[in-house]
């Protein structure tokens, strides 16, 4: 019974708190009008005050039933007190705090001066529209009776119940489509990964077509990210070198690009987008030489600390007075030209949805050679191991610095797309942030994967636009999905095959670990340096 | 083991490498006496002007050098960079700044309108850092069970990216909570921003706020108090074997997630006190004032040797003054002062990778 | 592997198509007030639905300009119980955010003061575009592509707003910003952007003038904080400065924003002794500076600032040490319009107007002077639905005239600068802005 109260008590102090903080910063306001709108008919009845009470009442249920579910769901008494504490004291919580802005509001005191966003307003519809120890009063009772409820439903639901029934359901699903003819079909068939290349590079070529303008936009800067993150994904995912300075290559493209093409009085030069697209990719290349040359004896965090270090160097360089006359400084670099194919000017964002699309199936054409080659071989050998690969015969210096070079020339690639979509490359567009970004879309993505990088990039630039109808709290919910991601899934969305093994690996058997890429790498490894 | 295999061939590599090395440390010193013999030829900055670029940069540096030793004592057990400690020093600010504003509405006496703040300080300022590290702490700790200890084991990008989304997070909550306002730290009279104790230097007056004063003697009060507290009782020796070897520390009846649970709260209380002190020094707060200098700290505690206590503080003091010396000795534009700081750290992980004072750590370390 | 890359790729690709065969019914229109009831007016092209316009010659059911339109791209169209919505484009979230939020706040309190058009709801849709290039083009896509927007606020930044006006120029939506100030804005091949604050050019002009002539300095100092809008500004002030025949005594000195110790860069200035320093850029950094010149040893010295630094804030932040500081506005010191929008302002949002930003009376201002042109062109057709003319928007815009606002006469020029009075000087005299003596 102790226990059970224990339970209770945590679950009901952290409901308690985060429904709290989540009515101070107003959120159940944006919430309950975008879910009143949704369910109900926001003409007859008051939509937005029901949808309150719905959302109230479905934390309160989670938070009896996270309290009833670790603890004794055997016995009923159990379960129903521990719902029923937690109940009780998010209950306790809400309500006190209730009492106090209602308080407030009663006698006319404004708090917005420290609280933005708890409006008189705001205030009226948290309380229900009652009089403080009114809603008080309402706030306790419903909590209460969703927390005993919890209760109830975790002992119904009992422990483990619903996970079996899933992965039952999730088994099923697998064996019936391995039955199925199609599929059986599909894998015997000897053409069908051509025709599945055929009809996705179709697809991918009608997809700027049916798309209204904002898609195209949007999906042109998630592009960009693909191609970044598929460039770190060489750097990070498959060569283990952390680079928490990506952004300076694709700022080197995006520059080179710039200061090539626009008509500005920054360089003397001004020539073609297709000549000046080309040497910003080598330039970054170059660049990635030359960055990594001194950090190649570093590993680990000190390598990524170092490579943060040199983003911020360039940002800061490229936006100070110093080098203003070269780079515009803060202004940045305007009028930046955009490619024309036999004199028609390519300069739409469909076009360059198009650019990008085919940028996107060379980077991966490029990646997946490396990925067979010997090189690639290399750096899955170098990222397991630096020593043992070394004395396998591998030069890890020029390894590495090939990888970097790689990697920068793909980020330049972006970079040279980003600004002459833009038609601007600014020092605001070269900050942390996008190096940030960009690693978080392997991550997120799952490392070493290229579906990954797909996956990640919808998630980090996607999702935000997507998430538009949440106003201010996109970002807010933005962050706390990263947290919550890389909780449940910290292998990524789509992680490559050995990278999953390497999460779960105790729940594996031994065979299949064998066949993992790492140990083929070094096989492979091995056998060259012997030859 | 495979060391001894390679030492024939790394050796020839390294060698060359040194040739590097000793050819760019050459040309940076010469580049540095070269643009100091300059700007001290030309005279344009007196005895006075350096002892002020001096305090500033003592003082700023009292502040880095507490957050610094934050992330020092996350990195040094978990090995990850705690990248929310930024904002979990705003969010230490911003609990002080409520308590100041609480203090100085509450009138003590109604005849000559003296509110409490001004009628016993020394109290007022005590609850203002109790309630801004309390605060701090109970976040670091909830930081840590919440957004990182179910990710303890696995691969160290993990929790750097989830650290990332924490620190968004919390820039969020306190702008949409206080609103996006910049905030101005109500000071007592006795710390007053324009007071301090005036010097006559080279025939001109250099000031040394009381507030600035303040800040190094509560720093270096902390600084003193936690390297006891990691040298000399059980916790820090927890925290120190927790740090060396975990499995071992756990074998040896160590309970290492309340240790490591313990070392957030001790981050958090610093982190605090250090946004306490930031708002009492600069007077100004907002949702963003925690990022900056997080990055500024985290790189003063690579500087110093991460994971070395001793090394965060001096790494939060170097790199305080080096920003405000440096552009002064190379004669450049205040605004590459960041420049400046990176390109140290940088020359130092290269040239020592293990920071000023930092320890050897073996490689599978790093 | 790759069999994974191939299904993923396919999904995508699909997943894509669904939702751009889902596009017009799902136009983005984040709007709190959407009547689900209405049939989606893009659906009906007006044209062809009202049979009886033929049969009835004197009232045309759709206004000349406005027929064969199916997609509203000449004119937007409402069908009664619709709101007319003008977007407001700024940053919401991130360093930045108090500038976007305060100025949609103003631009809220307009559309409260100003509900309706003949009998037609106005809504003020808010879209966050972060302050970067890249989400000011991203939200003026979302914009664009709906077809009931009919006029922007903003972009509140430069270089937001310059990614944003090719977009909305090909969509023809006249756009008013009430904060980008940069001077090569309105030029280009498009007639679609005005603003109401002058431009960092003719402040710059200005404040040069006003320190060399009425001031008297002859030594000067300028700062900037790094960002497009202060670096410009600090320039032309420099450039003018020396034309009139000033001198410069140190070359401009850059700060990095959002810190709060400037006493390095003070310092340097102090070795040169300058007589007045012009800062450029916004109220953060410059009472910081404020609060900061004594301690460097340039108490002697004047502050002098832009349009960014003017506003209680400045005063709240630095004290006792903005006595004495200089700065520029485009706000007249006071008038009854202007007093009972801060009461408004004040009872809505709890905090007082200007406190967030500068820029607040101009938020109000580019709303109400927006819903002005909207009442002013919208055509109410025989069929009982409103038409906007997008094309008579734009050009509206472009000839606002005489149009009273917070922040004076708005009276835009052919290159669309619609603030033709130049600025006002304001020092701090015990603890408030008055109007500096001399001015104009």
């Amino acid at each position: 019974m102790g226990d059970n109260i224990r339970a209770g008590l945590i679950s009901g102090i952290a409901f308690g708190v985060i429904i709290i903080i989540t009515s101070l910063i107003g959120f159940f306001g944006t919430v309950s009008a975008l879910l009143g709108e949704f369910l109900f008919d926001p003409k007859t009845q008051p939509a937005a005050l029901y949808s309150l009470v719905l959302i109230l009442a479905l934390l309160g249920l989670w938070a009896g039933i996270r309290a009833a579910k670790p603890v004794g769901t055997d016995r009923w008494s159990g379960a129903l007190v521990s719902g029923a504490v937690a109940g009780l004291s998010t209950g306790l919580f809400v309500g006190i705090y209730t009492l106090i802005i209602g308080g407030f509001n009663a006698r006319g005191l404004d708090i917005r001066g420290y609280l933005a966003q708890m409006s008189p307003d705001a205030i009226r519809f948290l309380l229900f529209q009652l009089p403080p120890a009114t809603a008080a009063l309402s706030y306790f009772l419903l909590f209460t009776t969703t927390g005993l409820a919890g209760g109830f439903l975790a002992k119904t639901l009992g422990r483990g119940r619903l996970k079996k029934a899933n992965q039952q359901l999730k088994s099923k699903i697998t064996e019936l489509w391995e039955s199925t003819s199609v599929a059986v079909w599909l894998s015997k068939f000897p053409y069908t990964q051509y025709i599945v290349y055929g009809a996705i590079i179709i697809l991918a070529l009608l997809l700027p077509i049916s798309l209204g303008q904002y898609w195209n936009f949007t999906l042109g800067t998630v592009g960009v990210y693909v191609l970044m993150g598929l460039g770190i994904n060489i750097v990070v995912g498959m060569a283990g070198l952390l680079d928490l300075g990506y952004v300076a290559f694709f700022a080197v493209g995006a520059y080179t690009v710039g200061l090539l093409t626009s008509p500005q009085q920054l360089s003397q030069f001004q020539i073609d987008f297709w000549p000046a697209a080309f040497l910003a990719i080598v330039i970054a290349a170059i660049t990635g030489i030359i960055l990594g040359f001194p950090v190649l004896r570093l590993r680990g965090d000190y390598l990524a600390i170092v490579t943060l270090g040199f983003g911020e160097i360039i940002r800061i360089l490229v936006r100070s007075d110093l080098l203003s006359d070269f780079t515009g400084g803060p202004q940045g670099v305007r009028q930046i030209d955009g490619p024309s194919l036999f004199g028609i000017s390519l300069t739409n964002d469909r076009a360059y949805l198009y650019m990008i699309i085919l940028a996107i199936m060379l980077a991966i054409f490029v990646t997946i050679r490396f990925k067979d080659s010997r090189v690639g071989r290399a750096w899955v050998a170098m990222r397991e191991d630096e020593t043992v690969s070394q004395a396998m015969g591998i030069n890890t210096y020029t390894t590495k610095l090939l990888a970097f070079a790689v990697g920068a020339a793909f980020a330049g690639l972006g970079g040279v797309l980003f600004a002459s979509r833009n038609q601007y490359i600014g020092p605001e567009d070269a900050n942390l942030l996008v190096s940030i970004n960009v690693l978080a879309v392997v991550i997120v993505g799952g490392m070493g994967s290229i579906p990954g990088v797909f996956l990640g990039a919808f998630v980090l630039k996607g999702l935000p636009e997507i998430m538009r109808q949440l106003q201010d709290y996109r970002i807010l919910a933005f962050g706390a999905l990263l947290v919550v991601m890389m909780i449940v899934r910290p292998e990524g969305l789509w992680p490559s095959q050995r990278r999953r093994l390497e999460m779960h690996e105790e729940e594996l058997p031994l065979e299949e670990l064998e066949e993992t890429e790492a140990i083929g790498a070094l096989e492979a490894a091995l056998e060259e340096s012997t030859k | 083991m495979a060391e001894i295999a390679l030492t024939t061939r790394r050796k020839t590599r390294i060698s060359g490498f040194r040739i590097v090395q000793i050819i760019v440390a050459l040309l940076t010193i010469a580049f540095i006496t070269w643009r100091f013999v300059g700007v001290l030829q030309s005279g344009i900055y007196g005895t006075d002007t350096w002892l002020r670029f001096i305090i500033s940069g003592v003082i700023i540096g009292g502040v880095y050098s507490m957050i610094a030793i934050g992330y020092t004592l996350v990195y040094g057990i978990l090995f990850m960079i705690n990248f929310a400690h930024g904002e979990v020093m705003m969010l230490g600010a911003f609990s002080g700044y409520f308590v100041l504003e609480a203090l100085r509405s509450w009138i003590v006496d109604p005849v000559n309108e003296v509110t409490f703040l001004n009628a016993y300080p020394i109290p007022a300022i005590l609850l203002t850092f109790l309630v801004g590290m309390l605060t701090s702490m109970i976040i670091g700790v909830m930081l840590e069970r919440i957004a990182y200890r179910p990710l303890r084991g696995a691969p160290r990008l993990v929790p750097l990216i989830s650290a990332i989304g924490a620190s968004i997070f919390f820039q969020n909550l306190a702008q949409l909570l206080f609103g996006p306002v910049r905030r101005i730290y109500a000071n007592p009279t006795i710390l007053d921003r324009a007071n301090g104790i005036r010097l006559i230097v080279n025939e001109k007056t250099v000031v040394i706020q009381y507030t600035g004063i303040f800040t190094v003697i509560v720093s270096i009060l902390m600084l003193v108090g936690l390297y006891l507290l990691v040298q000399r009782t059980r916790l820090g020796r927890a925290m120190r074997a927790v740090a060396q070897d975990k499995p071992t520390a756990s074998l040896m009846g160590i309970d290492v997630d309340g240790v490591i649970s313990r070392t957030f709260m001790i981050s958090g209380i610093l982190a605090g006190a250090a946004g306490v002190l930031w708002g009492i020094h600069n007077g100004i707060i907002y949702h963003y004032v925690g990022f900056i200098p997080g990055i500024k700290a985290f790189t003063a505690a690579v500087l110093g040797g991460i994971g070395n206590i001793p090394g965060a503080m001096l790494g939060g003091y170097f790199l305080g003054i080096v920003e405000n010396l440096g552009p002064a000795i190379l004669g450049i534009d205040f605004q590459l002062k960041d420049v400046i700081a990176f390109s140290i750290l940088v020359l130092v992980l290269i040239f020592r990778p293990t920071g000023i004072l930092g320890e050897v750590l073996s490689e599978e370390k790093v | 592997m790759s069999k994974r890359l191939f299904s993923l790729l396919a999904l995508l690709v699909i997943a894509s198509m669904v939702l751009a065969a889902c596009q017009p019914a799902a136009t983005p229109t984040p709007t709190e007030e959407v009547v689900p009831t209405e049939e989606p007016m893009e659906t009906e092209p007006p044209a062809e639905t009202e049979p009886p316009a033929e049969t009835e010659p004197p009232v045309s059911a759709v206004p000349e300009e406005c027929q064969d339109d199916p997609d509203e791209k000449k004119c937007a169209v409402f069908a009664p119980g619709d709101t007319v919505k003008i977007g407001f484009a700024g940053p919401m979230t991130g360093d930045f955010s108090a500038f976007g939020i305060d100025i949609s706040q103003g631009g809220l309190i307009a559309v409260q003061d100003n509900p309706d058009v003949e009998g037609w709801q106005i809504e003020l849709l808010i879209q966050d575009t972060q302050g970067s290039g890249e989400g000011g083009a991203a939200v003026a896509n979302l914009y664009a592509a709906n077809p009931d927007v009919v006029a922007i606020s903003g972009h509140t930044f430069s270089g937001s707003a310059a990614a944003a006006i090719p977009i909305y120029n090909a969509a023809r939506i006249p756009m008013l910003s009430a904060s980008a100030t940069r001077a090569d804005l309105t030029q280009g091949d498009q007639d679609v952007f005005n603003r109401i604050p002058f431009t960092d050019d003719i402040q710059g002009t200005n404040a040069a003038e006003y320190l060399y002539n009425v001031l008297g300095v002859t030594q000067l100092a300028v700062m900037h904080d790094g960002d497009a809008y202060g670096q410009g500004l600090a320039e032309k002030v420099a450039e003018v400065f020396q034309q009139l025949g000033g001198t410069l005594v140190s070359p401009p000195v850059a700060i990095t924003a959002g810190e709060a110790d400037y006493t390095g860069p003070l310092n340097n200035l102090a070795a040169v002794a300058p007589e007045a320093i012009f800062y450029g850029g916004y109220y953060p950094e410059a009472a910081v500076i404020a609060s900061q010149m004594d301690v460097a040893g340039l108490g002697d010295a004047v502050l002098f600032s832009d349009d960014g630094t003017f506003g209680a804030t400045f005063i709240e932040l630095a004290g006792a040490a903005a006595e004495g500081a200089y700065a520029t506005s485009a706000l007249p010191p006071s008038s009854p319009e202007k007093d009972a929008f801060e009461a408004k302002f004040l009872e809505a949002y709890g905090v007082p107007a200007g406190s967030q930003s500068t820029f607040t009376w101009h938020g109000y201002d580019v709303v109400a002077a927006l819903i002005h042109v909207i009442r002013q062109v919208a055509i109410v057709g025989g069929d009982g639905n409103l038409y906007v003319p997008r094309e008579a928007m734009v050009q509206g815009v472009r000839s606002l005239s005489g149009f009273q606002g917070l922040t004076g006469d708005i009276t835009c020029n052919e290159a669309g600068e619609c603030n033709t009075a130049g600025p006002t000087f304001f020092v701090v005299q015990d603890g408030q802005w008055v109007e500096a003596p001399g001015g104009n």
